[in-house]
């Protein structure tokens, strides 16, 4: 088997990897340290693997770590600025929106990208987001609540 | 999952891409969105051929139809205006219903369609529809229907060829047209348990000069309803006549059983489903049932 070499641009760092063929970019990201990457189901069912490539979420274990060469990656160890936590960061902390953790970078992710595209969603374009990450604890209301709040937070901001 | 995995292919070319599923052989397997291909992990692989790279993901106006690239997402069918606009925006709104946000990120048409699974959603639209799909070999390029694209359950009839294109005919002028698309699943998110799309043109005297009822999840394969088509085809689309139109539905569709739903209960949903589809399209084109 011939190792890869894959260079991409993680939280804002260029980094240069060498991979096997098959690896999944989920497995790789673990393997360099980013433990904010969370193994889930690897199906793609429930989100907690959630990172942006190129400003999109994506399931990190349903693409091959040869995909992510020459892309931009985002993972909730790149959202905060020194010691600013993003907006969502924030809300998700004021709301209580946490509760054992595991699905939360996955959602503050893909709210990332909501709010990029979206700036002022409505609850239910908040609810069908958060349909791909699966949370067990908070029953979605402080999440939603967060999202809703961080959103406002961003506008009023601008 | 995938250390047997000896090559990642990214080729800058169909012609490249399609030699490679040449000489990889059974043991090839094209890679795009990565959203089929690595939930099944086929521990057969040897050899990715990765086809993003081949400037596949377009939208673009080809004559009367719309040409639509196999890497095209999910997200961007859902996203694009043209798509929207296309026959009350049906394929648009498959996509959407395609599972969450990541999935419709990743997943691609090609590979929606190329999986060839019976829920297949974008399939449902673009049968109804009538679209072709054109297919890339070594030396030549062919096209076909769609609807003979599929042979059954995760078959097709590529042979070591690429599908690189959709070619999606816009709907004749004239007339009025009513369409919708109808997902049942067990969230919004989730695999169709049934899904129908129906679209109605009606001449002058409120008759229907063009009749399309296509059915996902219900038979081996994506399937058009030929026979309820037939019940309305020159027809008025009364509640009566649609009600018969359904009966035939239900009487033509072969549903399985399996851990998401019996198939008499798929039967009785693609009734069901059949119905609501076909009364949106006649209220959409005009018609007080």
């Amino acid at each position: 088997m011939k190792k890869l070499t894959i260079r991409l641009t993680l939280n804002a760092e260029r980094k240069e990897w060498s991979i096997a063929p098959g690896d999944l970019l989920l497995d790789v990201l673990r393997r360099e340290g980013y433990f904010g990457v969370k193994r889930g189901c690897e199906k793609g069912e429930c989100g907690a693997c959630t990172v942006l490539v190129d400003g999109k979420p994506i399931n990190s274990c349903l693409m091959f770590a040869a995909q992510a060469d020459g892309r931009e990656v985002l993972t909730i160890e790149g959202l905060a600025h020194g010691d600013t936590l993003d907006p969502l960061q924030e809300a998700f902390l004021d709301h209580g929106a946490v509760q054992c953790g595991y699905c939360t970078p996955g959602m503050i992710l893909n709210a990332k990208a909501l709010l990029a595209k979206s700036p002022n969603p409505s609850e239910a374009e908040v609810r069908e987001m958060l349909t791909g990450n699966y949370c067990r604890c908070t029953g979605y209301v402080k999440p939603v609540e967060a999202v809703l709040a961080a959103a406002k937070a961003i506008r009023r901001a601008r | 999952m995938f250390d047997q995995v000896d090559a990642y292919h990214r080729p800058r070319s169909i012609r490249e891409a399609v030699r490679l599923l040449h000489t990889g052989g059974s043991r090839a397997r094209v890679i795009a969105g990565g959203t089929d291909v690595i939930v099944q992990a086929d521990p057969s692989i040897r050899s990715l051929v990765d086809i993003t790279q081949l400037g596949l993901s377009y939208i673009r106006k080809a004559g009367t139809s719309w040409a639509i690239g196999a890497t095209t997402t999910m997200a961007e069918l859902e996203d694009s205006a043209p798509i929207r606009g296309l026959a009350g925006g049906i394929l648009a709104r498959a996509a959407a219903a395609c599972g969450s946000v990541q999935l419709r990120n990743m997943a691609t048409l090609g590979g929606n369609l190329a999986n060839a699974s019976p829920a297949a959603d974008t399939a449902v639209p673009l049968l109804a529809l009538g679209s072709i799909v054109v297919l890339a070999g070594a030396t030549r390029r062919r096209t076909l229907p769609l609807a003979e694209f599929f042979r059954a359950p995760g078959k097709t009839v590529l042979g070591k060829e690429l599908l690189v294109e959709v070619l999606v005919p816009i709907p004749p002028r004239g007339g009025r047209w009513g369409w919708s698309f109808l997902k049942l699943g067990r969230t919004e998110s989730d695999i169709s348990l049934v899904s129908a799309a129906a679209g109605l043109q009606l001449d002058a005297r409120g008759a229907c000069k063009s009749v399309r009822i296509a059915l996902g999840a219900v038979a081996p394969v994506p399937v058009r309803a030929a026979g309820a088509e037939a019940i309305l085809a020159g027809q008025k689309p009364t509640a009566g006549r649609i009600a018969q139109a359904c009966e035939q539905v239900a009487r033509d569709v072969s549903p399985i059983t399996d851990v998401r739903a019996p198939a008499e209960y798929r039967r009785e949903m693609a009734r069901v489903l059949a119905g609501r589809a076909l009364r949106d399209c006649a209220q959409l084109a005009g018609v007080t049932l």
